[in-house]
């Protein structure tokens, strides 16, 4: 019982790092998700904005996080750290995939909703902050609780530049112990938690902005 | 003052507005009819300039307001804060609420501030959408199909309510396809065909069954 308590708290330790990967890298991707989308509606650099996210949505992660980890130092000659590339990656992969999901939920509004804002002289600034981006977040919600729950797992990757998060922490005691079973099942009891904790604060947050 | 000169304005191959020249009275309804297709909504679209002119001049000197035919009002919003929130921004200031509250209890929504659209009758998201508009003080109310969908009753209160916006200064321009509605109402009467003016004249001088003359048309 005392092993599988401290082998609890060992790989509990990694919650850390994964959580950090997790709120950095979200709270990125839905800047950089919500401007990608403001810009394509509004035409501007949308080339540009669709290649980036062709590509981001169209290479591995895996890649593209050893790219950045790896290249940066060689190509602008900064280092980043551990934590910073899994940051920079996980936010800019996820920007991707959110702009796709806001897309979609910006174009399904009715037209109406812009001509209203724009008939009662609303700002653009104050229209997408208090009139569109309101309405399309509670439509896409579900879809992006799902990509919140994709990144989480997604974290798992930073093990392989070295990261100490949940995964590598029950590998290495995998490594000590000679033995994986039990490692690997405490990690994916955290990982599942933290998902199940995901979906409770989804559910939430879809009865508060229901209209009702 | 409201003033077309020469307005033309196509979708795609299609004209829609073909050369319309008018020119609008102030405190006045102005109904403007015609069949589907024949360019009212349009001509309303343009004056509001949430469409683009082809060609010709809109002079508008006075501030107007605009009533969607599907209302749009914001679905994530109570009925007070869709009233409120524009004119707060556009005022600076929160004492909005007041004339808000003031203006739902005149047309007879006393204790619907704090309920959101989709609880709303079609008749009450109409009259929320009027008092949305009239919040905004606009010289001139610009109405699209402001009974589409709506029962004889609560058409019967549409009218009533419009009449009274009238009677504060309001100059209404009126599309609708509805005869009965708009000779109901209207003091002038423009009809529309294929994107041109057939008719501009003022209700009163209709000699026979003003509806009846005004199908001559279509």
């Amino acid at each position: 019982m005392e092993k599988l308590i401290s082998h609890i708290l060992f790989i509990g330790s990694g919650v850390a790092l994964t959580l950090q990967l997790l709120i950095g890298g979200l709270s990125m991707g839905l800047l950089l998700g919500g401007l990608f989308s403001i810009l394509r509606y509004k035409k501007i650099a949308t080339p540009l904005i669709n290649r980036f996210v062709s590509v981001l949505r169209g290479t591995p992660v895996i890649l593209q996080l050893s790219f950045i980890y790896f290249s940066t130092p060689g190509l602008v000659g900064i280092k980043l750290s551990i934590l910073e590339a899994g940051i920079l990656t996980f936010g800019l992969n996820s920007s991707a995939y959110i702009a796709e999901i806001l897309r979609s939920g910006i174009e399904s509004l009715p037209k109406g909703q812009f001509e209203a804002s724009k008939t009662l002289q609303i700002s653009s600034f104050y229209m997408w902050k208090d009139i569109i981006l309101p309405q399309v977040t509670r439509n896409v919600l579900p879809s992006l609780v799902s990509e919140v729950i994709a990144l989480l797992k997604e974290t798992a990757l930073i093990a392989t530049i070295g990261g100490m998060d949940i995964l590598r922490k029950s590998q290495t005691l995998g490594a000590e112990q000679f033995t994986y079973f039990l490692p690997l099942c405490i990690a994916g009891c955290y990982y599942y938690s933290l998902v199940l904790f995901i979906e409770y604060l989804g559910k939430k947050m879809e009865q508060r902005g229901s209209y009702a | 003052m409201l003033k077309i000169q020469n307005v033309f304005k196509k979708f795609g191959e299609i004209e829609v507005l073909k050369n319309i020249t008018l020119e609008f009275s102030s405190n006045k309804i102005i109904g403007l009819a015609g069949p589907s297709g024949s360019g009212k909504s349009t001509l309303l679209r343009c004056l509001q300039k949430l469409e683009p002119i082809d060609s010709g001049v809109i002079e508008c000197t006075e501030k107007t307001g605009f009533m969607f035919q599907d209302f749009q009002l914001f679905p994530h919003m109570t009925v007070l804060q869709n009233l409120t929130y524009a004119p707060t921004l556009q005022r600076k200031t929160k004492d909005t609420v007041p004339e808000a509250l003031a203006l739902l209890k005149t047309l007879g929504l006393k204790h619907k501030e704090t309920v959101y659209p989709n609880k709303l009758s079609g008749g009450q998201k109409q009259r929320v959408a009027l008092a949305r508009s009239l919040m905004m003080h606009p010289q001139i109310l610009l109405c699209d199909e402001p009974t589409s969908g709506l029962d004889v009753a609560t058409v019967m209160d549409i009218v009533s309510l419009l009449k009274s916006v009238k009677d504060l200064g309001v100059t209404m321009i009126i599309a609708s396809h509805d005869l009965d509605f708009l000779t109901k109402i209207a003091d002038q009467i423009i009809l529309l065909k294929n994107g041109e003016i057939v008719l501009n004249t003022d209700l009163q001088t209709l000699k026979e069954d003003p509806i009846q003359c005004l199908k001559k048309y279509y």
